[in-house]
């Protein structure tokens, strides 16, 4: 007889020994396969304020399971196991196994809003993609994503100095995202961004020319001034410390 | 002619028959089988109303004090209809009593029995103490304390289980009970109000919280009052190892996966049945039931609440399943139907 809805079958809960002999009876492979019981045996009440208390998954506790979120998704289209109805469901019940069980998947959210649009309940399913996002890696559970090493950066050098800097902001995201800058700069995208900065005829022609063009001179020579001597915002004080402060509290309710 | 039209239960709807009777300057017999009026809500001790909020004591009492107070209408309580004859503009009543009344009409405000749990011994209803239906919940938030029957601590958490004795063919109720839905989410958001730190959560195969109780009470409940709701009918409740807790059983659809959930109450959103005098009333008054017991409605578009005998005429719950405020409009409707008819027969003789 085929095993029903073989789907639903976890691979980690399938226990299966390649040499197994009991009482003298070899039962090797497939005949001492044992399947663990999937049974949900409590639900966890914190996770849903948890999620709540991050940005965007305010209103998760609307939810109904009417499924017009993933309907509507744009992903879903592409891989059916992306299913905002279900984490949002999985969420309000406390089943955060099954959550960290799609945190391979769940990132992918291209915030394309049909949900938030089509969510009868008001239940922004996108903020909720965002929110369990970003207590997967709070969690550790997934390395920090390279918007999230971006954010850091940018709200570093806000509370630092009450504004930023563009280039220093770049560099440092390149950097802690392990992007080779001078290969960047000599063969990417940067060099190239680099050289119509520069925009000088003589720069265009010749291999000299070309090499010379993609080195920060003119415009970019201001933003590698401002790199190195970092203005601050004028009176800035303590506003930073401040922010910082209320940011905490905001965190950890 | 005789201008006495008798009312049979005084509930929402016998009540609300009475006054509109004689509101026109009708005398009315209200006859009623308990030793009190005020029908379920008063019987049962429910507590606040759906959808006004008020305390049943305070809401039916007034409809209560109105009917005892009106010098048209005599109120006979701990009685029974045990005869009926006679015809349209001329029936003859014998009370248990063993008075006789002579009516020219008949309003049947009979009502329902609420389901008795016991005949869904999965649930545990009756095994175990702390499984109670929602006329006890009721009346818990009457006394205002949310306990579990068994050692009286304050729930930590608690599931109402929606459509107990009803949608069930196993069991022979076909039917939707109607307000149970909008009773349990206004449940959850009381038993909150008492006891802030009890999580509530609704076991359900769909809320049907029709029309205005959408919001008020579904949206409500989930939004502002925090209550779960998880899409699973649940197969047994059984005791937890420790002899304490239960443990609520099923499958919730929604992750396709088997719970075994540990709960310190459990609540069945028990259904409306026909009034379990139903065989009798039905036999009394010569009117037909329909085929899941409640009594049986005549041609309705133009000779709404007939029963399908002339001149007796039947509404509130005792047509089916039905939320207070429609068999107050019934009562009334009833009313105005029992008068008028007998109006127009009269001009007609005329």
């Amino acid at each position: 007889m085929p095993i029903h809805e073989k789907s639903l079958i976890d691979p980690n809960q399938v226990l299966s020994a390649e040499k197994l002999v009991i009482e003298g009876v070899d039962v090797s492979g497939h005949w001492n396969t044992m399947i663990l019981p999937r049974t949900v045996a409590d639900y966890d009440p914190e996770f849903q304020k948890k999620i709540k208390a991050l940005p965007g998954g305010e209103n998760v506790h609307r939810c109904w399971q009417c499924g017009s979120c993933t309907n509507s998704c744009t992903m879903y289209a592409i891989n059916t196991d992306f299913n905002p109805r279900y984490w949002i469901y999985c969420t309000n019940l406390g089943l955060q196994s099954e959550i960290v069980k799609d945190k391979d998947i769940i990132w992918q959210c291209v915030s394309c809003n049909k949900c938030t649009n089509s969510c009868p309940k008001d239940v922004k399913p996108e903020g909720v993609m965002k929110a369990l996002q970003h207590w997967l890696e709070a969690e550790g559970h997934v390395p920090v994503s390279q918007s999230t090493q971006f954010d850091q950066e940018f709200t570093r050098q806000c509370l630092e100095r009450g504004r930023i800097e563009d280039s220093e902001v770049m560099f440092n995201f390149f950097r802690k995202t392990g992007v080779d800058i001078v290969e960047l700069v000599k063969k990417g995208w940067l060099g190239v961004f680099v050289a119509r900065m520069n925009n000088l005829p003589l720069l265009r022609d010749g291999k000299l020319g070309k090499f010379i063009a993609r080195l920060p001179i003119t415009g970019p020579l201001k933003m590698g001034w401002m790199m190195l001597f970092k203005p601050r915002t004028r009176g800035w004080g303590k506003t930073g410390t401040v922010l910082q402060t209320y940011l905490e509290e905001q965190k950890h309710g | 002619m005789n201008d006495t039209i008798l009312v049979v239960g005084a509930g929402p709807t016998g009540l609300s028959a009475a006054h509109g009777i004689a509101s026109v300057g009708r005398k009315v017999v209200l006859v009623e089988k308990e030793d009190r009026l005020g029908g379920a809500p008063i019987l049962s001790g429910y507590a606040k109303l759906v959808p006004s909020g008020e305390w049943a004591k305070d809401a039916i009492g007034r409809m209560v004090q109105r009917v005892e107070q009106n010098q048209l209408i005599s109120v006979f309580k701990d009685t029974k209809v045990t005869q009926f004859d006679g015809g349209h503009g001329d029936f003859s009543a014998t009370l248990s009593n063993g008075q006789t009344v002579q009516a020219s009409a008949v309003v049947l405000g009979t009502g329902f029995t609420h389901f008795d749990s016991i005949n869904k011994p999965e649930w545990g209803f009756g095994t175990f103490a702390d499984v109670v239906t929602t006329t006890q919940v009721e009346q818990m938030l009457v006394a205002g304390k949310i306990a579990c029957p068994s050692d009286g601590r304050a729930p930590e958490r608690v599931a109402i289980l929606l459509c107990v004795g009803s949608r069930d063919r196993q069991i022979g109720r076909e039917w939707c009970s109607k307000i149970c839905c909008t009773v349990a989410t206004n449940q959850a958001m009381e038993i909150k109000e008492l006891s802030p730190k009890t999580d509530v959560y609704i076991y359900y195969m769909d809320i049907r919280t029709f029309g205005l109780y959408e919001d008020k009470f579904y949206w409500k409940s989930q939004e502002e009052f925090g209550t779960k709701f998880v899409k699973a009918r649940i197969a047994e409740v059984t005791i937890a190892p420790d002899g304490k807790r239960l443990l609520v059983k099923g499958e919730d659809t929604l992750v396709k996966r088997p719970i075994v959930i540990p709960f310190d109450l459990v609540v069945h959103a028990i259904g409306m049945d026909p009034n379990e005098d139903n065989p009798e009333i039905a036999k009394v008054f010569g009117v037909g039931l329909e085929h899941h017991g409640f009594v049986d409605r005549g041609e309705h578009y133009t000779s709404s609440f007939a029963s399908t005998r002339p001149g007796i005429y039947v509404g509130g719950s005792a047509l089916g399943p039905e939320d207070i405020d429609t068999c107050v409009s019934h009562g009334l409707a009833m009313a105005m139907r029992a008068v008028g008819d007998l109006e127009a027969r009269a001009r007609k003789a005329a």
